[in-house]
Order: structure tokens, then sequence, then C-alpha cells
């Protein structure tokens, strides 16, 4: 039916155009009929986002395939946070996944199978690819060191808004996470738009943070396991039965 | 608010520390969230799973227009602050849902049963303000994917993301979450279906591809190999 890793076919849904999604710009009525909801419920659970990160990210089954990520972090416990991920960051943006991060104590916790899907972030945060703009280094640096050097993240992309789909098209894929290793660098020339549009420096980030520590083990377990066995993942979605107790459709 | 109509486990790890509370009321009052500030409208529904309609969620849905014929939502397991974030859907027309691939249909489900059996609310809100946008739900199809399996009592994200289908006729919902959930938020879901009696569905009627394709799908993950490294900086066609 469908595959993380197989490109859709062309309709009016899949082939670029512009890129936006389609559809007329929000109508007048609608948008006061969006406040005046917004005025009577409380959204609280969207109320807890309180953090923005902008990042890279790239596709379990084609790690040439990359893109900008900005996450709206909220966190759940000392140890869990959820994040919604966006496109950009202007109110555009287009919903693209999930992810979820957690410490490392919770990962080590997960079974072998599981942990496979996971990837670390040590890398990431060290090279200074991920950024939280508007914040003062300093600030950041704290944070840092002390807790997501060390995180493990789980991030499913439900939009190839890269492959240019004007809709999310096809199979939930895994993305994983910048690393060292050639086979997980992040392309030039994405960092340097993401550098110009913020006005920073991913190289002064990385320097900046020469001394967060990380783990002496920085990929327990499974942990980041396609860059270790060059092996990606794929997601399909297949005709299946479904259990049922009363009729459907 | 009452507890979870799902009994799961607390999620885990320490409860948040002040420092680490302390650092995001200050990110939280210094960066941007224009993304998040689009998200105006609040649903509950309910959603089982692609392979297994015995298996129900109470979704509630956090919503923003991407466009007038596009919205994008958050689905939270309850309206509540520790609420977990479970999963999302995207919400387009019916003419959207009609460019779309035969073999993405499936995906995709219908929303006019929920709709007009009253089972689709939005909380809070008052049923002459909430009637006037569910006219518009009512012929719009929508693709869930959940990726928190909180129905089996999960404490954390496990396992692989999961297409969702949603309620097409009476006798599906299960009786045991439908009645947890109108006594939760004071609703009554027969009282509902009688005021939308008057609303429609699609144009075209029900798409014989959307929900599964009346069948049932799940999904799966496999290993495949990596292009080589060497082939780089090609621009993806």
């Amino acid at each position: 039916m469908a595959s993380s890793d197989k490109k859709p076919l062309p309709t009016p849904a899949s082939t670029g155009g512009d890129g936006g999604p389609p559809g007329k710009p929000t109508i007048m009525s609608t948008m006061m009929l969006d406040k005046g909801a917004a005025a009577l419920q409380s959204l609280r659970p969207v109320k807890q986002i309180n953090q923005h990160v902008c990042t890279f990210a790239l596709y379990a089954h084609d790690p040439q395939r990359q893109v900008e990520t900005h996450h709206f972090v909220s966190r759940l416990t000392q140890d869990v946070l959820q994040c919604p991920v966006y496109d950009s960051d202007d109110k555009n943006a287009r919903l693209i996944g999930v992810e979820y991060i957690v410490s490392r104590k919770i990962f080590e916790a997960l079974p072998k199978e599981e942990q496979r899907l996971w990837h670390s972030h040590a890398h990431e945060i060290k090279a200074g690819l991920w950024a939280s703009p508007r914040v003062p280094e300093t600030l950041e640096k704290t944070e840092l060191a002390d807790h997501m050097a060390g995180t493990f993240g789980k991030f499913w992309c439900t939009w190839q808004v890269d492959r240019g789909d004007r809709l999310p098209l096809g199979a939930p894929a895994l993305m994983v996470s910048p690393q060292a290793e050639r086979i997980a660098t992040v392309l030039p020339d994405l960092v340097r738009k993401r550098d110009h549009k913020y006005s920073f420096s991913t190289e002064e980030l990385k320097a900046a943070r020469a001394d967060v520590e990380v783990p002496a083990d920085p990929r327990p377990g499974q942990a980041d396991y396609w860059v270790r066995h060059h092996k990606g993942f794929a997601v399909d979605v297949v005709p299946h039965e479904m259990k049922r107790h009363a009729r459907f459709p | 608010m009452a507890a979870s109509c799902h009994d799961v486990d607390p999620v885990p790890g320490k409860p948040t520390e002040t420092g680490t509370s302390l650092l995001e009321t200050a990110t939280g009052a210094i960066q941007g969230f224009a993304p998040v500030n689009q998200i105006h409208q609040h649903l509950c529904a309910f959603h089982f799973y692609g392979d297994d309609m015995t298996r129900q969620v109470e979704a509630h849905h956090f919503c923003a227009h991407l466009t007038e014929d596009v919205r994008q939502c958050l689905i939270f397991d309850g309206p509540d602050a520790v609420a977990r974030l479970i999963g999302l859907e995207y919400i387009v027309t019916e003419e959207l849902f009609l460019t779309l691939p035969d073999d993405e249909k499936p995906l995709w489900h219908t929303h006019e049963f929920e709709v007009k059996g009253g089972v689709l609310f939005m909380p809070g809100v008052p049923g002459v303000v909430e009637r006037r946008d569910l006219e518009t739900v009512a012929k719009t199809y929508g693709k869930t994917i959940h990726f928190w399996q909180v129905d089996r009592g999960d404490a954390l994200p496990l396992g692989l993301p999961q297409i969702m289908m949603a309620l097409t006729r009476d006798g599906q919902l299960r009786q045991d979450l439908a009645e947890c959930v109108e006594k939760k938020f004071g609703v009554s879901f027969q009282k509902e279906r009688e005021n939308r009696a008057y609303m429609t569905g699609p144009a075209h009627g029900i798409h014989p591809l959307a929900n599964a394709a009346g069948k049932g799908l799940k999904t799966s993950i496999r290993e495949v190999d990596l292009p080589d490294p060497t082939t780089r900086a090609r621009v993806f066609t």
C-alpha cells in the first residue's frame, strides 16, 4: 500500500508546484470560528510546549536526504520529553512528525529491538547543529551539559516535504540524527542556509560546546543501529485483516 | 478532571527539577512558537487501530488550519497539562482527498459518521458554535498516525507508528469508553446526534478506497541497504 522509502505516484498531491500545501488561504470566517473556539477552550497540553530547538534529521532509509527540523518541546518528567516537529518556525510551518526524547537511564531499560529505533544526541549537540533560537548560549549550555547531550530520541516523520509532497503521503518514516561518521554528516548547504536565516554560526556553537561532557560510551545498546550496521529502516503499510467486533466500514 | 479513560502506567522518570523548570520557563518566554500558536481548536474523538477495531483510544485533537482546506492536529491522550502526545492527524477536504494516489487513499478515513453520530465534539464549546465547524468536518477525510499505544498501558511510545481508523457505523464504539467520555465531559452523544441530523457527508459519498479500503491495514518495518555515501550532493528528483 505504502512504504516510507517509495516515492508516491505522480498526482497533484505528490508533485511540488511551489511546494506549499494545497487549498485556499484560510478565510476570515474560519479564522473567527477558530479564535472563538480558542477563547472557550483551554488547550492545556499545547500550552506546556516551552522550548524550540532547531536541528537536522536524516531519513533512516536514505540518510543522504536530510531536513532542517523545528522541535517544539514539552516535558513530561525529568527524563521524558515530547515534541511535535515542524519544517520551519513560522506560522505556515508544516507538521512533519513527532520526536520523543528520553534520558540514558530510560533508554538503557528499553528492549533491544526497540532501542534500534532510537538515536543519540551527543554528536549533533557537540557539533553545534542542535540550536535553540533566541536563547543566549550561556543559558543553553548548562541545560545541554547536564541533560540533553546524554539523551536519546525516537523520531517519526509523517510528511516528506523535501521530496515535494504537497500533502502528507505514504508510510511514516523513521528519522535518525547526524553523527560523526561520513554517512551521517549533514550537507554543508543545509547548515549554511540555517545559519544565514538565524544569523548564527554552527561553527561557533561547536566551539562554545567544546567542553560539554559526553559519556564515555555515547552509543549504548542498540542506539544508532543504522550507523554501526550500515543498514537503514523503511516502514511499510500493508493490507491486513482487521480484528473486529462490528461491521466495517 | 477525572483520570484518563485508559489505564496507563505513569510516564517514567523523576519529577521535573527546579533548575530545569526555571530554564524552560525562560525559554518559554524568550523563544518564538508560531507554528504551535496556530493551534486554535480542541476536538475529542475516538480512533481504533487499522488492524484491530477492538482497541480504541480517546483522542484529543489540537488543530490548526494550514490552509482553508488542510488542517494539522496534535493528538494527546487527554485535555490536561500532563497529557501524552500520542499521535497526529491531517484533515483535508473531499476535493483534496480525491487528488491522492489510489494507494494512499486507504490510509485515510472519513469523518461523516463520528460527526453525525455525535461522538466527535469540542469540549467547552456550545453546540451552536461547535456545529458550524462540524458541518465542514463531516465532509472531510483524515489521516491519523499514533506513536504511543496508551490503550495497552505502554509507559513509553514503543514500537512502530500505527495508522488509525475512525468510526464508520453504529455498534463499533465500545460502550465502556463512550460512557466514560460522556461522563467526564458532561456530553450526550445521543443528544448531539439529534442536533446534527441535518448535516451531510462528502458530496461524492464515502470513497470506497478510504477507511483502509473497507478492510484493514498495519505497519511493518524492514532493514534496507543504504545508498553508497560517495554518490553525494545529488538533488532529489
